[in-house]
Order: structure tokens, then C-alpha cells, then sequence
């Protein structure tokens, strides 16, 4: 099961759980084949909910969800709507900042864990996925096994994603939500100046996250542009990769590395994903970050721990 | 085969190669199972003979003592080979073996392979001076050289404890061509980081396969890591590359690999640090992380999209 190729669909389940009273959605893609391998926890990022970048399905094109492929490869896949994104709570007055999405991983982690027995659980976060999942590991590293940092940024510093956004800080912070469109994500694949998404499967994914909000809450965009650094490396104890898009502005490869450097566990790897930008699953070359985060997740225990 | 598990024991075979009329010595595994994958050339380092690190056979310890088998058993053809001034090649009192030595030796043992197997260009891995070695193949023949591995790489020396130890005996190294190995030395590998990391059971097989084919080694790679670093240029290495660094490894300063890593013009790059492993991955008590770290970036899949 290490090659690329179709894996066999699993069959989704909703789950619901909840955080101070807000409901809260997850989804499930359990095991469909290969050795048990453990849990693995998607976390989305700024500007859609869970679904479309995880289990994204594009019928009579040859994609594979993250979530079908890593289900076929023995992990139980799971992934949660964050306050304010998609089928969970999205009162008007919810930001969802990125500590809001570490309280929110909480409550979620807590529901995984009691429903499935697991001890700890993998993480992958991409975007601002990537600040709470890091945040929520901070907090909580008994929990976490294993943890991934796709399309991650620390500091800001060099970032010309975030450059950009900065220029519209006070229109974000005048409301908690801002609308989104088909132009406004089409702007999150082109603004690297390349085009390095799967042009086949761009109409289902856009289909997908305009059928589960007309608008995201700005918190998180607000934490990046004034509020940065939300994570302290020091304190992520557990094994870390930095999976890192040759295209991506959203940050600097030395601020990445100057993150890499600071990691306290020595398990961490750091792997420049070629001819991808942002927002890896969706892009030509997916498989790459598929392949990069499968073998990081299934790296043998080590013998000796110094 | 992506677990560990006891790969099946390839069958060896010795090819010979020559450099300026001074004959190399090569050894090939070929793929027992899997999918074919291409070929890894694993390129030794400065203290032994390429067949102790690369073809292991120890009697007990841990399975997979070979690295080579463990890759046949997963779809590679392999190779090592000797560098002159090591075990069965070319081994004249007068030969130094120098990082420019270990260039043209790789440059004659990579023409080799790939007119003898119609192979196409190679995996190539080197490791410690080995590493340097490889790096310069991959500068001077990128056409070879498919995918890169560097484990217990140094680039400029800057903060390396292992090299400033070795530098106050440079004078020594300087006085003669060769240098004596014995059981003392070769143990010392494994203890001079982080004592526990080598895999005790099969160090003494490993000390003794070392021993068996040389009392003595050229000191040319340990003159250029104490005086010529750095010896490789990383802005000419277009090949994929992955630096692969012991946690203890005191051979390179950490910050001294990432600014190498920084340079490396490809984007399909990876720098992986490895728990628990000192210098000599292969036969340290963690060596499966090694392989699999290995194994995971010479089957990457190919990029579809290249950009722009």
C-alpha cells in the first residue's frame, strides 16, 4: 500500500460532540485496510471547513481523499469542523482564533479518544491548522503521538502572504466574519504565482466549502497578521515534521527552520514539497504530501532513547 | 516490505573497475522482491572497506545487519565498492585517498554501473566522508545521480566536536600516508558521542569484517575534514537530496548542516534527524530508522507539476 493509486472509499460517519454548549461536528473514515496503524486528526485551516480539504471527492477523476488514502493505509481518520467553520456552532459572534481552535481540539481529542480507546492520536495540521494543532499540542502532549505541520508559519517574518493580508488587519478586526466566493479561493491558489493546484479537482473542492459556508470567521487571520508567534517550539515535546510547499508565501523557509532548529524532540524531519504552494492535498502533486506525512506517521519506534 | 522484517539474503557479486591502472574492487546485490525500484550506490567512509558498513553479515543481534539486503528486499539493485586505498582496490603505500581521490573513484565506479546494468542514473548515499565523497559525484556527474542521501554529512566543519578533537592530530596525519586501525579505534566510533547508540551485538562482527580486509587506512579524508572543509558546494548539487543527521552525530554542528540545507538549489529536499543515532548509522541500535528514512526518500513519488 505504499504506491500511489485508488484506495478503497470508506464509509464516513458524523459524530458530534460539543464545547461550552456550542456543538461541535466531526467525521470519521475508519480503517478500510493495511495494519493498525492508530488515529490520525486532520485540522483545517483559515478559510474552509474540515471536509473539503480532507475527504474531498471528485467523481470521474482519479482522487483519492487524504482521508480514504490514509484509511487504506490503517490509520482511523478522523477530522472536526472548528467553531465557526461548517456544520458547527457559527453564532455571528464566534472569531475562532487560533486559541479558540486549541479548545476546540480539545473537546474533539477528548470525543476520539473515549470513542475509539486510543491513547494518543496523530495530528496533522495544514494553515492555520497548523498554529492550533501546534497549540493544542502544547497544551495537551500526552495526547498527541505524533504531529505535522503542513503549510505552518512561526514568526511571520518574510511571509509574503501574510505581508499582504497585514494591509487589510483593520477590515478583518471590524467584524468576526468575512464572506468568501469562488474568486476569493481561487485567489488562495494563484496568489504564489503559480498554478500548482489539480485543475480537475479545483470545481469539486470550491463546490464543496461554498456548500458549507458563505463566509469564515477572521480570528485566525487576525492572530496571523498581529498576533504572531501563537506557538512556542520549546514546548512540542512529542516528534514533529515540517512539511513545507516550494511555492508557499505564507512563510519563509528560515523562519521554518529557524522553528525546526528550536524543537526539543530529536525525531523531527523537514521536507520541501516540490511544485506545491499552499494548501498541499488539493494540489498536482499530492501524493508527494501524502507520501511525505504516511512515512513520518509509520516511522519505527526507536530501540534506544539515549 | 515497508515494515521491518528479515529481508531475504541477496546473492553478492564482485565486479571489477580501474582508476589511472589501479584496480577497484565492486560489489552487487541485486533486487530479490518488491517492485523495481532502480539502484543505490552506498559510498563508505574514511575508516573501512565498504562491505562492513554496507553488507554486514552478522551472526546474531538484531535481523537486517545488511543494509543491502534489507534494500534488495525492497526493490533496489545495490552496489558498493572500495575506494582506492580500502580493502580489495588499489591499496599502494604511496596513495593518500583524498576527497579528489574518492571523485575519480566514483566517477569510474558510477561509469561502471551504469554501462554494465543500462541502470540509468542512481541513488547514490554516502556516509560521513563518504557523504562528502557522494556530494562530489552528484557536482560532478548530476546526469548520475538521481536522488541524494548525506548521512553524518559535515560541511564547513564549523562547530564540529569530532573535528576538533581531530584537528590537534593533523600533523600526524600529514606525516604518513596510511594510519593503523585496530579494535580500540573502530570501538571508538561508536562510543566517542554518546556511548550506548551502537548496536552492541553486532559491533564485533562489524570490527572484525573491517579488520579482515585492512590494518591500516589512508589518511586523505581525515587531512581534507581537518584542513579543507568545505570541500563540496551545495549550490551545485541539483540533485533531491536528504541530510540525514544523528541526534549525537559530533561530527558536523547542527547549524553548519541547515545552512548547507538552506543552499541546496532543488526543492524536493529534506533534512531528517534521527533519535537516538550517534555517527555510523547502520550499525547503531536505532539502524532501522536509517533504512526507513532512506527507503521513504528514494521512493517519493515523482512530482507531477514542476512549476512555473
Amino acid at each position: 500500500m505504499n504506491e500511489p493509486g485508488i484506495a478503497a472509499r470508506s464509509r464516513g460517519e458524523e459524530h458530534w460532540t460539543e464545547i461550552s454548549g456550542h456543538k461541535l461536528f466531526l467525521w470519521r473514515k475508519p480503517r478500510t485496510d493495511g495494519p493498525d496503524r492508530g488515529t490520525l486528526l486532520f485540522v483545517h485551516g483559515s478559510s474552509m471547513a474540515a471536509t473539503p480539504g480532507f475527504d474531498l471527492q471528485a467523481p470521474g477523476t482519479s482522487y483519492v481523499s487524504a482521508m480514504d488514502w490514509f484509511a487504506a493505509r490503517g490509520f482511523d481518520c478522523w477530522t472536526s469542523d472548528h467553531r465557526g467553520y461548517g456544520r458547527s456552532y457559527k453564532g455571528p459572534e464566534i472569531l475562532a482564533t487560533v486559541s479558540d481552535g486549541a479548545d476546540d481540539l480539545d473537546a474533539v481529542s477528548r470525543y476520539i479518544m473515549a470513542k475509539t480507546g486510543a491513547a494518543r492520536l496523530f495530528l496533522h495540521g495544514t494553515s492555520s491548522g497548523g498554529l492550533r494543532a501546534a497549540l493544542f499540542a502544547e497544551r495537551h502532549p500526552e495526547r498527541v503521538a505524533r504531529l505535522s505541520l503542513d503549510a505552518y508559519v512561526w514568526t511571520g517574518k518574510g511571509s509574503p502572504t501574510l505581508a499582504e493580508r497585514k494591509k487589510k488587519l483593520d477590515q478583518w478586526r471590524a467584524s468576526t466574519r468575512r464572506p468568501i466566493s469562488r474568486d476569493f479561493l481561487n485567489s488562495i491558489h494563484t496568489r504564489d504565482g503559480v498554478y500548482a493546484v489539480d485543475p480537475k479537482i479545483v470545481p469539486f473542492y470550491m463546490d464543496a466549502v461554498l456548500a458549507l459556508d458563505d463566509s469564515v470567521p477572521n480570528g485566525t487571520y487576525i492572530d496571523m497578521c498581529a498576533n504572531l508567534p501563537v506557538n512556542d517550539p520549546k514546548r512540542l515535546t512529542m516528534p514533529v515534521v515540517i512539511m513545507r510547499g516550494e511555492f508557499d508565501g505564507i512563510a519563509a523557509t528560515d523562519d521554518l527552520l529557524d522553528f525546526f532548529r528550536l524543537l526539543p524532540n530529536a525525531d523531527k524531519e523537514f521536507a520541501i514539497m516540490p511544485g506545491i504552494a499552499h494548501g498541499s492535498f488539493i494540489q498536482a502533486n499530492h501524493q508527494r504530501a501524502f507520501a511525505i506525512l504516511y512515512s513520518f506517521l509509520t516511522r519505527s519506534e526507536p530501540v534506544y532513547k539515549g | 516490505m515497508s515494515d521491518a522484517m528479515t529481508a531475504a539474503k541477496a546473492k553478492g557479486r564482485e565486479h571489477w573497475t580501474e582508476v589511472k591502472g589501479q584496480k577497484i574492487f565492486l560489489w552487487q546485490k541485486r533486487r530479490t522482491a518488491g517492485p523495481e525500484r532502480g539502484t543505490i550506490l552506498f559510498v563508505h567512509g574514511s575508516s573501512m572497506a565498504s562491505t562492513p558498513t554496507f553488507d554486514l553479515q552478522a551472526p546474531v543481534g538484531p535481523p537486517n545487519s545488511s543494509v543491502m539486503d534489507w534494500f534488495t528486499a525492497r526493490g533496489f539493485d545495490t552496489w558498493c565498492f572500495d575506494h582506492r586505498g580500502y580493502g580489495r582496490s588499489y591499496k599502494g603505500p604511496e596513495f593518500l585517498a583524498t576527497i579528489a581521490d574518492g571523485r575519480e573513484d566514483l566517477s569510474a565506479v558510477s561509469d561502471y554501473i551504469l554501462k554494465t546494468t543500462n541502470c540509468g542514473p542512481v541513488c547514490a548515499y554516502g556516509i560521513s566522508s563518504g557523504a562528502i565523497r557522494a556530494a562530489t559525484l552528484a557536482e560532478s556527474h548530476p546526469e548520475r545521480v538521481k536522488r541524494l542521501a548525506l548521512d553524518a554529512y559535515v560541511y564547513t566543519g564549523a562547530g564540529s566536536p569530532t573535528l576538533e578533537q581531530r584537528r590537534k592530530k593533523l600533523d600526524e596525519w600529514r606525516s604518513a600516508t596510511r594510519r593503523k586501525v585496530d579494535a580500540a579505534f573502530l570501538n571508538s566510533i561508536f562510543t566517542r558521542d554518546h556511548p550506548g547508540t551502537g548496536e552492541d551485538q553486532w559491533i564485533p562482527s562489524f570490527i572484525e569484517a573491517v579488520l579482515a580486509l585492512d590494518d591500516s587506512i589512508p589518511n586523505g579524508t581525515y587531512i581534507d575534514m581537518c584542513a579543507n572543509l568545505p570541500l563540496n558546494d551545495p549550490a551545485k548539487i541539483t540533485a533531491p537530496t536528504i541530510i540525514m543527521r544523528g541526534e549525537y552525530d559530533g561530527i558536523a554542528g547542527f547549524d553548519d548542516l541547515i545552512e548547507f540545507f538552506k543552499k541546496l538549489p532543488n526543492p524536493d529536499k529534506e533534512f531528517a534527524v534521527m533519535p537516538g543515532i550517534s555517527h555510523a548509522s547502520f550499525q547503531q541500535k536505532n539502524h532501522m530508522r536509517a533504512y526507513e528514512i532512506l527507503l521513504s526518500f528514494f521512493t517519493r513519488p515523482e512530482p507531477v507539476y514542476k512549476g512555473h
